[in-house]
Formats: C-alpha cells, sequence, structure tokens
C-alpha cells in the first residue's frame, strides 16, 4: 500500500516538475528564438551583449546566450548536440573544427556567409574556417602571439629578435626577453620562423628535420647565454614583467591586463629573425568563429545570427567594446578601432601569423613536441632525438585501432555471467522458506531501495560503463570494438620493452614505490605526531591540532600549486634555503629522483595529517591502565610504545592505511600539478599515465579505460591482500 | 630442578613506609600528611570511604604519581622520586588492566620478558603461577575470552610470577559477585601467607578490610583517622567516625551527658540511659556532654538478669536466618536504632512491637560530643 501511495507521489512531482519546466519554455512571446553558447568574459561578454540586444531588436528574434566555463566547452557540446538539446550558435576556436566535425557537431554555414560578404572578412580568418574546400564559421576574431615591450627598456620597436634578446646592458636579475619556452604553443614562432611546421597537410607530425632541430638549437642558446628565464611559468613572467625586470615578453591578448600592471608597455607584431635571413617569427593564429549546430544550420534565425554576429555592426562593438582584433576588414576602418594601439598591433600580427591546423590529430602533437623541448633544454637528447623520439610517440598514439575481432567471445562471456546469476538466483529462490523469508523482509528492502538505486545510477552504471569502454577503440560517434587488444597492449607495453621508458610496468613500478614512500611516511609522520598531540601534559593542544591538521583543510590542488612554485629552479622556495645553507640550487625536475622526492614531500604534507587524527582518535581507546600496569611491570616508554600502545591501535590503523594506499595510489592531482610528469613522464602513476592516454594523445578514452580496470583490480587485490595481512598479524599476536 | 610444590617467596621480605606525604590535585588536597608503615612481610589494609586518598596513597608508592611532600621508602631507599619499574613492587588492578591483545600466558611473562628473565625461567614461574591460581587451560586464551573471575586471576598471577618486593592491590574484587569475592579473598590472604611478601591494599568494603589485613589503616579526608589490627580497630574506636564506619550494621549512635546518680555514672541521652564502665574511663565527670554507642550486635533483647536501657519501637525486622535485625526507634525525635534479635526473638518479632532493649555494659563506646574522639 505505502509502495503504491510512494509511486504516486513521486509520479505527481514529476509530472508537476514537467509541467511547469513546460510552462516556462511555452512562457515566451511566441517570437522564434535561438539559442548562443560562448565562453566570454568580461568586456567581450558586455559586447557580445550589446551585438546581441540590437540583434533582438533588429530582427524580433529571441536570443537565449549561455556563458560555459571555457574547460568544460568541448565536453558539454560533445554531449548536447548529439541530442538536440544544445546550442544553434556556438563561439568556439577553429582549431576545434576538425573533432567537432568528426563528431558531426557543426555544420557548413550556408548563408549565414552569402558570397557578398566573403570579401568583408580577412582571407587567413576565412581560411581557417574551411575545411575541405567548405566553409564551416563566420570568422570573428582572430587571436596570436605578440611581442609587449617594456618602453622604458625598449623605447623604439626592435628591429630583430636577437637585437632584443642579446642586449647585455640589463641589471642582474632581469632578462632580455620571456616566453614560455618550454611548451610547444610558444615554439611556434621559432619553428615557423626556421621552417618547420607541426604537422604536414596528411596531418603527421612534422617538427622533424633540420629546420625543427635549428629552432630547438636557436631556443638551447637563448636559454644558455641567460636571454629567457628557466621554468617561466605564467605567473613568474607577468610577476617580472610587472616589476621590470623583463624588457619584453611574448605573449597573446591574455596577458594585457597583467602588462597593464607595469609602468608602461608596448605591444608590436613578433620580431623578425636575423638568422633566418630575416624571417619573422610566426606565431599559431586562432580564429574564433560563430559555428552553427546541425538542428542551427536548419534555423534561418539561427543563421541569421550567425551573420549579424560577423557584420560590420557586431564587429565595430566587439572592437571598440570588447577589444576584440575582428576578422571584419572594413570595421579596421573605424578611426576609434584605429586610434587602439595594442589593437592594431594584434591586428598586425594577427595577418603575420600561421593559422593552427584544424586536423585533430594536433591533439596528439602538443605533448610530444613539449617533451621534446623539455628534454633538450635539459640536455639529456640533442634536438635531433628529442625530435624523432617525439615523432615516435606522436605515431605511437596515432596508431589506427587493430582490425576488430568478433565481439562473439565477448557477448558470451557477458551472457555466461548473466546466466549464472540467474541460475543463482533461482537456486536461492529454490530453497526451502524463501519465499515467506522473501515476504519478510520485504519492508527492509522499500528503506534501502532508494539508496539501492543511488548507488547502482551513481556507482554501479558508471563502472560498469567505463569498463565496457576498454572493448572499445576510436572515437565516441565511431566506437570500435576491438576485444582485450587493449588490455593487451598496455600489459605488452605496446610491443616495446616491458619496462621500457613510459610502459605499463615501469609505471607500476613508479606507482607502488611513490605509494610505499607516502604511506611510510603519513603513518610515520601521522604517528609520531598522534602519540605526541595525546602526552596528557602537552600545553596549547587544541592549537597545534588545528595547526597540524590545515594541510588537510586546504584543497589538494592549491597545495600542489603551492609546492610546485617552492621547488622552482631559480624563485623557489626551497632552493633559495639551500643557497642560505651554501648547497647549489637543484633543478627539481630535471632528474627522476628529485621531481619524485618533490611529489613525495608535497604528498606527504598533505597525508600526515589524516594518520594523525586518526592516531589520535585510536589512542584514545587505549586504556589508561594497561599502560600503567606495564609501567609497573616495569616497561620503559619506548618500550610502552612499541609493545602495548601500537599492537592495541593496529588495528584501527590498518583501514587507514589501506584507505591511504588507495588514495596515494590514485593521487592524480599531485602528481599532475608538481612535477606533471617530469622529467620526460618518468614520475608519472599509473591514474596519470590514464589521463594522458584519454586527454593528450588523440583521446583514446578504450586504451585508458583499460588503464583505469587495470588500477581498479589491482587496488582491489591490493586492499585485500592488506586486509589479510592485517588479520593474519593480529592471529599472529595472539 | 624446582618441583610445582615448592613455594615461590619474594626475594626477601622488605619494609615499606610512607613519612609524611601530601599530594593535591589542581589545588584539592587528597592526602594531607599520611604515615603509614609496612612492616616486613605484613599485609596492610587501607580502608575509607569514597575521597578519603586511599587509592592515592597507593599510587604514591606504586610510582603512578609523585608525592608533593614526604617520602615513601621501600626496604629503606628512599624511591619518592623513582619510576616504578626501579620500585620492585607489583600491582593487581581493580579492572585487572590485562593486556588485551596478549594471551594469559604472554601476559604473566610480559614483566619477566622485560627484565630479560631466562626463558626457562619465564615458563617454570608461570607454571608454579598457573598451578597455584588454576590458570593451566587457559594460559592460550586472549583476556576478551575469560571471565571476571578469570581475569582476576591472571591479574594475580601476573603479580605473582613477579616475585615483587611488595605487593600493591587496587579494590581487586570490586568487580566480583559477592560469592566469588569471599573466595578469592581468602585465597588472596592464603597466597600472601605463602609469598610472604610486603602487601598494601586498597578496599572500601569492611569486610576484605577487617578479614585479610594484619594491620587496618582507617582513612578519612587525606589522614589516618587510627591503625592497628583489625579487631583492636574494631572494637577500639578512636573516634565517632571509625566506629561508625567499621562494622556493619553501623553502630547506634546517641547523643546524650553524663550524670551522677548515687556513686555511679550513668549516661543519658535520646531515651537511653546506661551505666558508664567507670573501670574502663577515667574522665567520667558529669556533666559532660557525650555521644555514645552500641553496636546493633551488643544491643539485644532485655530480660534473664540484663536490665532494659530503652524501648525499641520496631519499624522492619530484617532476618537473616543466623540471626535477625530489628529496625526502629527509642524515641521518635531521635537515631534510627538497629538491635541484633536472637533466632527465638526474630521469628515472634513484628513491626509495631515495642522490645526492651539491654546493652552489654563493656560494649559501650563513649566519645566527647564536641572532638569525636573517644573519652580516655
Amino acid at each position: 500500500m505505502a509502495v503504491r501511495l510512494f509511486f504516486a507521489w513521486l509520479v505527481a512531482v514529476v509530472s508537476l516538475v514537467a509541467g511547469v519546466a513546460s510552462l516556462g519554455g511555452c512562457a515566451g512571446t511566441g517570437r522564434p528564438r535561438v539559442v548562443l553558447w560562448h565562453a566570454y568574459r568580461g568586456k567581450e561578454e558586455e559586447a557580445l551583449r550589446q551585438v546581441l540586444a540590437a540583434f533582438q531588436k533588429e530582427q524580433g528574434v529571441d536570443v537565449e546566450a549561455l556563458a560555459i566555463p571555457f574547460d568544460a566547452y568541448a565536453a558539454k557540446l560533445e554531449a548536447a548536440v548529439p541530442h538536440a538539446h544544445g546550442p544553434d550558435v556556438f563561439i568556439d576556436a577553429h582549431e576545434r573544427l576538425g573533432s567537432y566535425l568528426q563528431n558531426t557537431l557543426v555544420a557548413p554555414v550556408g548563408d549565414a556567409v552569402p558570397p557578398a560578404d566573403v570579401a568583408t572578412y580577412d582571407p587567413a580568418a576565412l581560411a581557417a574556417a574551411t575545411v575541405g574546400g567548405q566553409l564551416y564559421g563566420v570568422p570573428l576574431a582572430q587571436k596570436s602571439l605578440a611581442l609587449f615591450v617594456n618602453d622604458k627598456l625598449v623605447p623604439q620597436a626592435p628591429t630583430s629578435f636577437e637585437a632584443l634578446a642579446r642586449r647585455g646592458d640589463l641589471p642582474k636579475g632581469s632578462y632580455p626577453v620571456a616566453f614560455e619556452s618550454e611548451g610547444a604553443f610558444s615554439h611556434a614562432p621559432l619553428l615557423h620562423a626556421f621552417g618547420g611546421r607541426m604537422l604536414d597537410d596528411a596531418g603527421h607530425f612534422a617538427a622533424t628535420g633540420p629546420e625543427a632541430e635549428a629552432s630547438l638549437a636557436f631556443l638551447l642558446g637563448l636559454r644558455r647565454a641567460g636571454a629567457v628565464p628557466e621554468e617561466p611559468s605564467g605567473a613568474l613572467v607577468s610577476e617580472l614583467f610587472a616589476t621590470g625586470k623583463l624588457s619584453a615578453v611574448v605573449s597573446g591578448p591574455w596577458f594585457l591586463a597583467d602588462a597593464k600592471k607595469a609602468p608602461s608597455y608596448r605591444v608590436y607584431p613578433l620580431p623578425r629573425l636575423r638568422e633566418t635571413g630575416d624571417a619573422r617569427l610566426r606565431a599559431f593564429l586562432t580564429v574564433e568563429l560563430a559555428l552553427l549546430a546541425p538542428e542551427g544550420a536548419k534555423n534561418p534565425h539561427a543563421r541569421a545570427l550567425a551573420r549579424h554576429l560577423g557584420g560590420l555592426a557586431s564587429a565595430r562593438l566587439r572592437a571598440t567594446v570588447g577589444k576584440q582584433v575582428v576578422a571584419t576588414t572594413a570595421a579596421w576602418d573605424d578611426p576609434v578601432v584605429k586610434a587602439d594601439r595594442d589593437l592594431a598591433a594584434f591586428h598586425e600580427a594577427a595577418t603575420e601569423s600561421v593559422p593552427m591546423p584544424t586536423s585533430v590529430s594536433m591533439r596528439a602533437a602538443w605533448v610530444p613536441l613539449d617533451q621534446a623541448i623539455k628534454k633538450t633544454l635539459r640536455g639529456d637528447a640533442s634536438p635531433h632525438d628529442a625530435l624523432e623520439e617525439a615523432r615516435a610517440r606522436f605515431n605511437d598514439a596515432m596508431k589506427p585501432p587493430p582490425p576488430s575481432p568478433s565481439p562473439t567471445p565477448l557477448l558470451v562471456a557477458l551472457s555466461a555471467v548473466l546466466v549464472g546469476l540467474a541460475l543463482l538466483a533461482v537456486k536461492n529462490a529454490r530453497e526451502p522458506g524463501f519465499p515467506s523469508r522473501l515476504r519478510a523482509s520485504l519492508p527492509a528492502y522499500r528503506y534501502v531501495a532508494h539508496a539501492a538505486v543511488v548507488v547502482f545510477v551513481l556507482v554501479v552504471l558508471p563502472l560498469v560503463a567505463g569498463a565496457l569502454t576498454s572493448f572499445f577503440a576510436g572515437t565516441r560517434n565511431a566506437p570500435q570494438y576491438v576485444g582485450l587488444t587493449n588490455y593487451v597492449m598496455v600489459l605488452t607495453a605496446r610491443g616495446g620493452p616491458l619496462l621500457g621508458s613510459g610502459s605499463f610496468w615501469l609505471t607500476l613500478l613508479v606507482t607502488v614505490l611513490w605509494t610505499v614512500v607516502n604511506v611510510t611516511f603519513h603513518l610515520g609522520i601521522g604517528l609520531g605526531l598522534g602519540v605526541l598531540l595525546s602526552r596528557p601534559l602537552l600545553r596549547l593542544k587544541a592549537l597545534y591540532r588545528v595547526l597540524l591538521i590545515l594541510p588537510w583543510a586546504v584543497p589538494s590542488y592549491v597545495t600542489a600549486l603551492a609546492w610546485k612554485g617552492m621547488f622552482h629552479r631559480q624563485y623557489g622556495a626551497i632552493n633559495a634555503l639551500l643557497h642560505v645553507l651554501g648547497a647549489e640550487p637543484i633543478s627539481w625536475f630535471s632528474r627522476f629522483s628529485t621531481a619524485f622526492s618533490a611529489n613525495v614531500a608535497t604528498n606527504v604534507w598533505l597525508g600526515f595529517p589524516f594518520m594523525m587524527v586518526v592516531t589520535v582518535g585510536a589512542l584514545t581507546a587505549v586504556p589508561k591502565d594497561v599502560l600503567e600496569a606495564a609501567e609497573v611491570d616495569g616497561a620503559t616508554r619506548w618500550q610502552r610504545f612499541r609493545l602495548v600502545v601500537m599492537p592495541l591501535v593496529a588495528p584501527a590503523l590498518l583501514p587507514s592505511v589501506v584507505l591511504g594506499s588507495v588514495w596515494t595510489f590514485n593521487m592524480f592531482n599531485v602528481v599532475f600539478l608538481v612535477s606533471g610528469g617530469e622529467p620526460d613522464g618518468q614520475t608519472d602513476i599509473l591514474v596519470s599515465e590514464a589521463y594522458r592516454w584519454a586527454f593528450t594523445r588523440n583521446a583514446q578514452y578504450g586504451y585508458a579505460a583499460a588503464y583505469a580496470v587495470l588500477i581498479f583490480g589491482l587496488l582491489l587485490l591490493g586492499s585485500k591482500a592488506m586486509q589479510r595481512l592485517g588479520r593474519g598479524a593480529e592471529q599472529g599476536a595472539r | 630442578m624446582e618441583t610445582s610444590e615448592e613455594v615461590p617467596r619474594a626475594a626477601r621480605p622488605v619494609r615499606c613506609e610512607a613519612r609524611g606525604v601530601k599530594k593535591a590535585f589542581a589545588g584539592n588536597p587528597i592526602l594531607r600528611g599520611v604515615d603509614v608503615v609496612i612492616p616486613e612481610g605484613g599485609f596492610s589494609v587501607l580502608v575509607g570511604p569514597s575521597g578519603c586518598g586511599k587509592s592515592t596513597l597507593l599510587r604514591l608508592v606504586a610510582g603512578l604519581e609523585e608525592a608533593d611532600e614526604g617520602q615513601i621508602f621501600i626496604k629503606g631507599k628512599d624511591v619518592t622520586r623513582a619510576a616504578p619499574r626501579d620500585r620492585d613492587i607489583a600491582m593487581v588492578f581493580q579492572s585487572y588492566a590485562l593486556y588485551p591483545h596478549l594471551s594469559v600466558r604472554d601476559n604473566l611473562a610480559f614483566g619477566l620478558t622485560l627484565r630479560n628473565t631466562p626463558r626457562a625461567e619465564i615458563d617454570q614461574r608461570i607454571r608454579e603461577a598457573s598451578d597455584m591460581l588454576g590458570l593451566e587451560k587457559l594460559l592460550d586464551r586472549l583476556p576478551k575470552q575469560l571471565s571476571g573471575g578469570q581475569r582476576q586471576r591472571v591479574a594475580m598471577g601476573r603479580a605473582i610470577v613477579r616475585r615483587a618486593n611488595v605487593y600493591l592491590f587496587d579494590e581487586p574484587l570490586s568487580n566480583l559477585d559477592a560469592a566469588l569475592r569471599a573466595e578469592v579473598r581468602v585465597d588472596i590472604r592464603r597466597l600472601h601467607d605463602r609469598l610472604g611478601a610486603t602487601s598494601l591494599y586498597v578496599t572500601h568494603d569492611q569486610v576484605e578490610a577487617m578479614t585479610l589485613a594484619d594491620t587496618l589503616w582507617v582513612l578519612n579526608g587525606g589522614l589516618v583517622e587510627q591503625s592497628g589490627p583489625p579487631l583492636e580497630v574494631y572494637e577500639k574506636p578512636k573516634s565517632v567516625f571509625v566506629a561508625t564506619f567499621l562494622g556493619s550494621p553501623p553502630m547506634n549512635l546517641f547523643e546524650g551527658a553524663l550524670t551522677a546518680d548515687g556513686g555511679e555514672v550513668f549516661v543519658e541521652g535520646q531515651g537511653v540511659r546506661v551505666r558508664a564502665d567507670a573501670s574502663r574511663h577515667t574522665q567520667l565527670t558529669p556533666g559532660r556532654k557525650v555521644k555514645f554507642g552500641v553496636r546493633p550486635h551488643d544491643l539485644v533483647v532485655a530480660g534473664e538478669g540484663r536490665a532494659a536501657v530503652g524501648e525499641l519501637h520496631v519499624e522492619l525486622v530484617e532476618a537473616l536466618g543466623f540471626e535477625a535485625y530489628a529496625y526502629g526507634w527509642v524515641t521518635s525525635a531521635g537515631p534510627r536504632v538497629i538491635a541484633r534479635l536472637a533466632p527465638e526473638h526474630a521469628r515472634r518479632a513484628k513491626v509495631g512491637d515495642v522490645i526492651p532493649v539491654a546493652a552489654e555494659l563493656e560494649r559501650l563506646h563513649l566519645f566527647d560530643a564536641e572532638t569525636g574522639r573517644a573519652l580516655p
């Protein structure tokens, strides 16, 4: 009866909610409606708002503009558009076109750019939006790297990059120029100036050969000459520029806010490189496009909106209010736009840039090139070897999925499992007294039903879905069943040496070492502090306890980033400390041992408070008179701890050790944020390696899922083994 | 090789002493200058109400607390600041304080192992102790698998195997049921006699105190109220406190004054009039305000040559089988009075009866009304 009532109530609530929602949907003015997604913030969002207001007034169409966080943008599109829940029009960078096309998230622009409009756009921007002869977006704005100079130090436009970089008149601690030299994106201008490129027309890795090698050698020369700071993170560069310690920075429009903190600055297009016969440094160009989703392309109002966004009036607003480097050429004749010095410089820089390839293989090219640059700068490999290795990595990641085997064995196995479960259920049901027992416990099932449903939907289903993913390769839209191939490839190190660089087995060894070292420190420090905090005579106990729990209370990524900063080669607190002690500064992330230690230090800092809290709790359960009995029996303080306290708290600590081991085994944040796998992926653990397969190596979700399933299995076995060990030890004590 | 028949004795009986010991917790004085001497091989019992400081004194002797003032001597050596393990003592705790993670055998061996006693010697002593206490079959069990009585015996065994100089007992029987308590009480005394060690025993149970002690130390408010052989303390209490604390049911206590009548001195008050025994007291000044006490045992039904000292109005009769107690009052404004009834009276007595009661003269206890001290 109660069940029926409950369901009636549920149905009523659901229909009420649905009714209200549909009312909300219909509650418009009856005017046509277009949904627009964007990732703009601040001035750009304001400009867009004004543009949309004009459009709505002019065309009598309602536009629902939704600002989506940049990081989640692609994922949300991929989830929403195929089910027609997504936008009609969305604004995104052109280099994602390849991936969007693969997933059919975009459609050709059609009459959003009628033939008459073509001439009004920057040809480079139009080219960037064109794939296979089809135009897939209305160009809105262009972004590329430019040169920010401190015009106190560099009063005139530099004649060449060398003239800028090779100046000897700067005070100590200052640098002529800074850019994120360890990343492939910032290295691209040099690569292009030397005549190299990242991908060839067929989408293969092309940053090899004499041109690319020369660009790396040139960068190495800059670093050796002290022309660029080491480990130049964005925060560091901005800090140096603001304090006048940098004469120039190569960066994009996003650096403007930081540049304004400096006393005075000026923006120029990237200079020429004398070494290459005055070829210009040419950065990658990103063109922001108004794209049409397949549903939107069918909607004339959506096409009208896209056209309006790229139109002259919109471009003027976006340039003057949003400070965008607009792709509508006529807008640059506007006196207000023309008068904006920074904007004009960015515009000039954009015209000299190389449009970023739209090929999906770019996703697999960034990280190998990053690694090659870092390796060269560390002096671990020659430019040639480093780039060849990068190509090998790229090719490995892009290896096409193996031919599909027959899915029959999997289906047979799944059916066998299901049949087995069914037989088990039948066997249980046929046991005498089962029906009456079932009836008796029906009320209990009712109480746990909602929890069971929640656990099934939120835990079991994703787990099963993840496990099933591991049997597939290819993209989400075109998955290809590969059977156990992913597992075989993982476990055979993709045909390379079993303990070769980046292999599953080597990473597993590193992960086990990582877990053991961390948990040992967690336990040691936590236990020590827990015992100290439990001493009855300790003053200010509450204060110490709060202070010691703090590392735990701070979100782990904040801590990880703080520690990352402390390990900076030039500006980190730890090297400063070493300097005071008279030691040489250490380049923490250039060797496995030091990078691993840096990770461990961070994770120990994060992890010991948990063990400490558990210890304090467990110690309160040790009876005082038992300790006194030991004292009377003649035990010293250490003997009491070792022979009485430890055996009594160990059973309480064991579950925490198991838990701590699992957490550490999967401690993605620290590894990803502190060492980032440096050097060369050596400090990566299994979970960060899985991440790289999914997100930096051509989106191999199936392969990453195989890693995840293996991690799950390992942890399951590990926890069981530890529990058995603990139980054995307990029995041994008897 | 020793046989199990041989009695393991303490190394040599020693003397244990506390001199002028004071101890306060958070400014609260618990012990206010206590002197206790336990002679070689003596069995001293500290007894007193809750909060009198008896457990604190024991812990000071054990070294689990440190005295604020005064000294503790064991074997003539000042151990006031010494750690417990340097005092060579063994202790039985009220909660038994067995090591929960160790078997009975390992519980017994714990202290010996710490002192690097040879393995053979440890096994030998465990065998002896388990023989004495009947622990043979329990040696491989964990404490949680034992009953209360068994745990208590293991705690005793842990002390015995140590062959310590001084044995300390902190209310070791209070967690046992009454029948077991009586049994173990006897065992403890017997063990003490066999071991010949010096023992200090804390209890609030006067039956334990009376039956176990060579010397009884009655503590009250952090001071020793009276000490001596138990019967002496029972029979000649030096104060109202000792008189009423010892004995069950408690002593009947009346307030009154001394009066002279025909060359004799009487104690009179609250409906009772008794002749005082001049041969036992020297300061029977008529008119002096006194308290006088008669133990229920000594207040019996008058008759057969025993003159009544008052009339008891019975409110309740408690029959214990071998004897009975009548509860009631002599004057309605006076104290509750308890009298012993012989079995033949007990059967007839009922609520509402008025029974003439007589007192054993020589068992009358006289105290000064103001100081509470016994009249000389």
